[in-house]
Parts: structure tokens; sequence; C-alpha cells
């Protein structure tokens, strides 16, 4: 496009790096926050602080939760819009399973309903519950995990979902992230003399430029692979070429796949009774340490319940391992003989495996966890100081004054303002009353508003005179620290669970490891609004300086 | 070997490789060691080594699938590591070249 | 190409040339590769899969690529017209 390849290479990093860096910094935050999702969710719903539990029993407790589960309210009449007419009061369910890793105190249970003269074939309403597998207590429908119920699907759909926008939106960013990687690459002339390179004592625009190819290229191999992996996540979504132009082979494919299996693809239509799943689930794990990796069930489905082509579905929890479940085992449901057991993934199939069990970490391995976390927070680096080398470098030049203002104000609602919006859901969940009706509604109200706030804020102290830093960053640092240290201490308040609690006398990692990471985030908040004002008065006395002298001069 | 004690070693030996590596690069030897020039060859062979030690330690640690991906993260660490150094407190990493002092 | 050519219409067409062509051509090389590796014996799934995973690889190299070529026009041709062309083919040859 411009006179040379590097050229093109250098407008491509640079315009769509801005663009979509601001999406970006949400997918790699909220990204970074996901890694401790579930500890998130106990710091969220004091209710769930005990330890982690193993798949309940299917016969003595899971079976009574499935039998009384309806699909939600929300889906029903989703489902009632789509076929145009009233439903039957008792759906008819195609599936139901339940979903638990070693983190996981709480169990995740779902339901699938067929809904009647469907326009799609595969046209379902679902259910889904939390419950105490200790006991088989069902949570209030209303608690929300703020962890992986809000900050996980932020990062991959941004809660906009209509017509799954957001997650389009998030597919799209993530391959300007692919892009700007490759182009980064290619336009850093001297990328290995510079692989140690940061000089913070010069000037902003090239400390902050160092800066930016340090964290890119240090953890270019995360980055990389993290963006390419969470495209082929949702592969399905972005190419579904299996659902438009090749229909018929896929469902050639299907039928030939389940009579190779053995596994029933439409219900009979009959009923009979389930046999025994925890005898299965025995049996499953007896066949996977026969096969040299013993473990525990993570996954279990239930396909056609209640009817005579039923078969129950058994997948090992994947935790010493990337591929997040795998080795199923599929039982006939009635008569409980194994109908099929999964064979070794094959080469294409094991890569696709360990893509995606790489990118959503379900394995135990906390050193390995809190390295996904600096290389997230390496991510967002890379993309504030691109932010910060891109207003640097036009501040200088007056035609450009309108563009840097507003994309300063931009990126201190994406960096600081986002910081901002987090510590003030995580206050909202701690302050709100419990009874509250739709409690978990208006705690995305607050976080959302808050974040909207500070945009408002930005664009109102932003300034965009060469050398100064609009002061809208040290003011939303502070309000980062007294965020962060209030949420600690309700947490305390309100729940009785201090530091001294966790870390010392009552253990509790979950709750603790979330209060320290607070506590360190006000920290560095602090330092870095004294330092941020630090420089604003350097350069307010530069100023004056050259203010004075241009008097002189001129008298 | 304890898992713990493995990835420690491992992390150890990453750094050290990094560190070595960095101070093959002219300007940062003479952050370390004024107006001196590099033993390139010894460092970088040096550097490959460590490096290829911290891999092993890691898959003694876990699974291999597992053990591939800590490597690649703790190196990238390291590197950031030694950056760091380099920038704010060069000084620290003259006993890793300290043959040469 | 000379910089001074450089019209907003111009850089929107680039644009479009990488995103929409790239996702068109994408789409073709996935469409036709799958319908291929079937035929070469390869399960549907597998194919599926070993082409999901190319998939990403290839959209940014023929988004990097629709910014260096030589004209936006020449862009737009291979990744849309290619594109369309490998889906036609692919759909042709499964139906």
């Amino acid at each position: 496009m411009l006179q040379t390849f590097r050229q093109s290479m250098a407008w491509l990093h640079t315009w769509f790096g801005l663009v979509l860096g601001f999406v970006l910094m949400a997918v790699f935050f909220f990204g970074s926050l996901s890694v401790f999702d579930r500890e998130i969710d106990r710091w969220a719903l004091p209710e769930t602080r005990f330890e982690p539990q193993p798949m309940p029993s299917y016969d003595n407790l899971l079976a009574d939760i499935f039998a009384g589960m309806e699909a939600e309210e929300e889906e029903l009449e989703a489902a009632r819009k789509r076929i145009g007419g009233e439903l039957p009061a008792q759906l008819q369910p195609t599936g139901w399973g339940a979903y638990t890793t070693h983190r996981d105190p709480v169990l995740d249970v779902f339901a699938e309903y067929s809904v009647p003269n469907p326009k799609d074939p595969f046209d379902h309403a679902h259910g889904h519950l939390t419950l105490d597998p200790r006991i088989g207590a069902i949570l209030p429908h209303d608690s929300l995990k703020i962890g992986s119920e809000f900050f996980y699907p932020l990062h991959y759909s941004l809660h906009i979902e209509w017509k799954q926008l957001g997650t389009w939106i998030v597919g799209v960013a993530a391959l300007i992230m692919l892009v700007a990687l490759v182009s980064g690459v290619i336009i850093h002339r001297r990328l290995f003399r510079e692989l140690f390179t940061f000089r913070p004592g010069k000037r902003t625009q090239r400390s902050s430029l160092d800066l930016h190819n340090l964290t890119g290229v240090v953890a270019l191999p995360f980055h990389f692979i993290f963006a390419l992996s969470g495209l082929t996540i949702f592969a399905f979504l972005y190419l579904p070429v299996g659902e438009t132009v090749l229909t018929t082979p896929v469902q050639a494919h299907l039928m030939e796949e389940a009579v190779s299996r053995g596994l029933p693809f439409e219900p009979a239509g009959e009923a009979a009774a389930i046999a025994s799943v925890d005898a299965m689930m025995v049996e499953a794990k007896k066949r996977w340490a026969e096969r040299g990796m013993p473990g525990e069930v993570g996954f279990l489905w239930v396909t056609h319940p209640g009817d005579r082509n039923s078969f129950v579905s058994i997948f090992r929890a994947g935790s010493d391992r990337v591929a997040f479940v795998g080795q199923g085992v599929h039982f006939d449901a009635v008569s409980g003989r194994v109908l099929y057991e999964e064979p070794p993934p094959t080469v294409i199939a094991g890569i696709n495996e360990f893509l995606t069990g790489l990118h959503l970490q379900h394995f135990e391995h906390w050193p390995l966890r809190w390295l996904y976390l600096l290389g997230g927070l390496l991510g967002c680096t890379c993309i504030a100081t691109g932010f910060i080398f891109f207003t640097e470098k036009r501040k200088r030049n007056l035609n450009d004054a309108t563009l840097v203002r507003w994309v300063d104000a931009l990126a201190v609602t994406a960096v600081t303002g986002m910081l901002v919006a987090t510590g003030a859901i995580l206050v909202a969940n701690r302050l709100l009353p419990a009874e509250l009706p739709h409690r978990s509604g208006w705690e995305q109200t607050v976080f959302w508003m808050a974040w909207l706030l500070t945009l408002a804020h930005a664009l109102w102290r932003g300034r965009a005179v060469s050398g100064c830093l609009s002061p809208a960053w040290r003011e939303q640092c502070w309000a980062i620290a007294l965020l962060a240290v209030t949420a600690v201490a309700l947490n305390w308040i309100t729940t009785g669970d201090h530091l001294l609690k966790t870390v010392l006398t009552d253990r509790y990692w979950p709750v603790a490891g979330f209060d320290l990471a607070l506590l360190a985030s006000a920290a560095i908040a602090l330092r870095t609004a004294f330092m941020l004002r630090t420089r604003e008065r350097a350069a307010a006395r530069i100023e004056h300086k050259e203010l004075l002298a241009m008097e002189v001069a001129r008298g | 070997m304890a898992e713990w004690l493995s990835l420690a070693l491992a992390v150890g030996s990453g750094f050290l490789g990094m560190a070595w590596l960095a101070l093959s690069l002219n300007v940062h030897w003479q952050q370390v060691r004024a107006r001196a020039l590099p033993p390139v060859k010894t460092l970088r062979a040096l550097a490959a080594v460590a490096l290829s030690v911290s891999l092993l330690l890691c898959l003694w640690a876990d699974h291999p699938s597992i053990a591939v991906l800590v490597w690649v993260m703790a190196i990238s660490g390291s590197a950031l590591s030694v950056a760091m150094l380099l920038a704010w407190r060069p000084r620290w990493l003259k006993p890793v070249v300290v043959w040469a002092c | 190409m000379k910089a001074s050519a450089l019209t907003p219409l111009h850089i929107l067409s680039r644009v479009g040339a990488a995103l929409l062509g790239g996702y068109c051509f994408v789409w073709g090389v996935t469409t036709l590769g799958i319908v291929l590796a079937t035929a070469l014996g390869m399960s549907f799934s597998e194919a599926r899969t070993l082409f999901y995973l190319l998939a990403f690889l290839l959209f940014t190299a023929v988004f990097c690529w629709a910014f260096a070529a030589a004209s936006h026009g020449r862009a737009w041709l291979v990744l849309a017209g290619g594109g369309a062309a490998m889906t036609l083919l692919g759909w042709l040859l499964a139906h």
C-alpha cells in the first residue's frame, strides 16, 4: 500500500493496533483475571467458600436434581419467539450433564430440552443450576459468579449477545492481534539486539516504545498462541462451513459416526429406566487406570435421558495434562454395558486438543497459572504502552491535537477506567443487600456505569500539551487504590474472612490470594500515582522555565 | 527430586541462560563491564546449555504437554527479569559473569 | 504504489479487501480443502479440524498481503474472487 513493504506493515500495525487495541485491552485483562475465575467466584459468593469436591453420586443425588430441573424462563421466552407459538408445560429433555474441575467446590449442572416444531432441528432450550455437591443444595439463581460468569464471558464476548456480535468483534480483534505481532516483528529492525532493551530514564516516547517492544517480544509465543487458540476454539462459529455449504457431507458423516460408534443418534421414543451411573463411573475410572492414566470424572453427559436409546458419556478430568477432558467412555444407559471407548486421539485431533486445553487451562499446575497471569499482564502492558507511544509521538504536532485528546481519553478509559470498573463491581458485590431482587443485574450495572464515568472523567480532564500526561491517569490510579482496599476491608466486615484468618488460622487460599492481589494492585496503583505526580511537577517546572526564558528573550 | 525443586532449578537455569544471552550483546556487556567486548561465542554456548537444562528440568517435573508450556513461559519471565535488572540494577548481573571480572 | 494515492476511499478499500476478501478466501480454502481431504480418505471431522487449525494462520498471512499487494484491486480480485471460486468448486464437488 505504501512505498515499501515495511512501511505498509508499519501503517497496518499502528492503525489497526490503535483501533482494536481498546478491545484487546479488555480481552487480555479479563482473560488474565479468568485464570483465577473460580477463585474470584469464591470471593464473590461467600457461601461457596469450601474445599473443591469430586463429582458426586448420580444415583443418590444428581438423578433427583435432573428430574426436578426445568428450562430457564429467559430460554423459554426466546424459544416461544423462535417457534412463534406456545410451549407445552413440560419439555422433553434431550440431554443432561454435570461438569467439575479440581478447583470447583460447587458443581455446574445443565440440561437441554427439545422444542416442538422447531425451525432448526438442533433447537433447544437450556436449564442450568449450581449446587453444593455435598448435600445437593441448589444455589439461588440470582448469585452472580463474578469470575466465571462475568469476567470470563466478558473476555470472549464483551457481553454483547445479540447475534453473537461481541464474539465476532473479539474474533476480529484476535485476528488483528496476530497481524500486529507479525507486522510488529517485520517493522522492528533490531529485534535480537534490542531484546533486553528498556531505558526508563529517557523521554516518555522512547521508554514507552522500549517497554512496548520488550513486553511484546519477550512473551511473543504466549501472545501468538493465545490469540490463535482463542480463534480456533470459536472456529465453528467463525467458519460454519458444515452448517452452510457442506450440510450434505456433515449429515452423512454424523450418521456414519453414530453407526460406527454404536451411539444412537435418535431417541427410540420408548421410555426405559436408567441403570446405575455410579457403577458406570467406577468402570470408567478402572479403564483409565488400565490405560496408565488414572483420574477423576470431569464431565458427565446423558443423551436422550429416560429413553431406550439413551447413553451415558463419562469423560476424564485432564488435571495432569493440557488436554482438558478426554478419554470418553460411553455406556448404554439401560443395560450399563460399555458401548464405545474413545481411542487415543489422531495427530490432528491431538493438536486441536492441545491448543484448546492450553487456552482453557483446567490443568492443576499453580506455577503455570501464575505464569499465564504474567503473560496476560505483559500483553496488557504491550497494548497500553502502544497507546502511550501513539499519543506521545503526535502530541507535538498541533494538527493532531483533537485526535490525541480523544485517543488519550479513550486510553485512560481502556486502562485505568477498566480497573476502576473492576474494583467497583467487587465493592458493589459486598455492599448490595443480599435480598435485593435482580442483585446480579445491579452488580453488572454498577460495573458498566463506573466504566462510563471514567470515560467522562478522562474527557473532562484531558490535556494534549507536549510533555504532559493527562492528570486523569493519576486520579484514576487513586480511585483504583481506594476501591481495591475498600473491597478487601468489606470482605472482612461482611464475611469475617480477614487475611489473618484466611492465610494463617483457617487457611483458604482462593480468598486470601484474591485479597492479597487486591492489596498488591492498590500498592502498584499508589506508586504509579506518586510517580506520575513527580513527573507532572517536573514537567510543570520545565514549562515554567521555558515561559520565563521566552519572557526574558522578549523583554 | 521433588517437583517444586525441579521447577525452581528450571527457573534458575532459565534465568542464567537469558542473562548470558543478554550479556553476549555489546550494549549490555558494557553495562556490567565498561569498555570491554563480550566473549560472544562462550556466552551464547553457555546460554544454549542453560536453556536446554531448563527444558530438561521442566520435563522431569511434569507431563510433557505441560512441561513445554511451563518452559516457554518460564524463559519469557526470565527474559523480562533480566531486562528489568539491566534497566534498573545492571551491577546485580556481575556475579553471572564472575570469571570475566 | 505511491503514498500520495492514500485517499480515505483507497484505505477503506484496502481494509475491506483484507477483512472481507481475506475472510472469503479463508472460507474458500476451508470448504475446498475439507472436500478434497475427505475425497482423499480423511474423515469429515478430521478434515474440518485440520482446516480450522490452519485457517487463522492463513487469514493472518493474506491480511498482511492485502496491504502489501501492488493495488487494492488486485487484493480484492485474488482474495474475494479466489475465495468465491474455491467455495463454488467445493460446493459443486460435495453435491
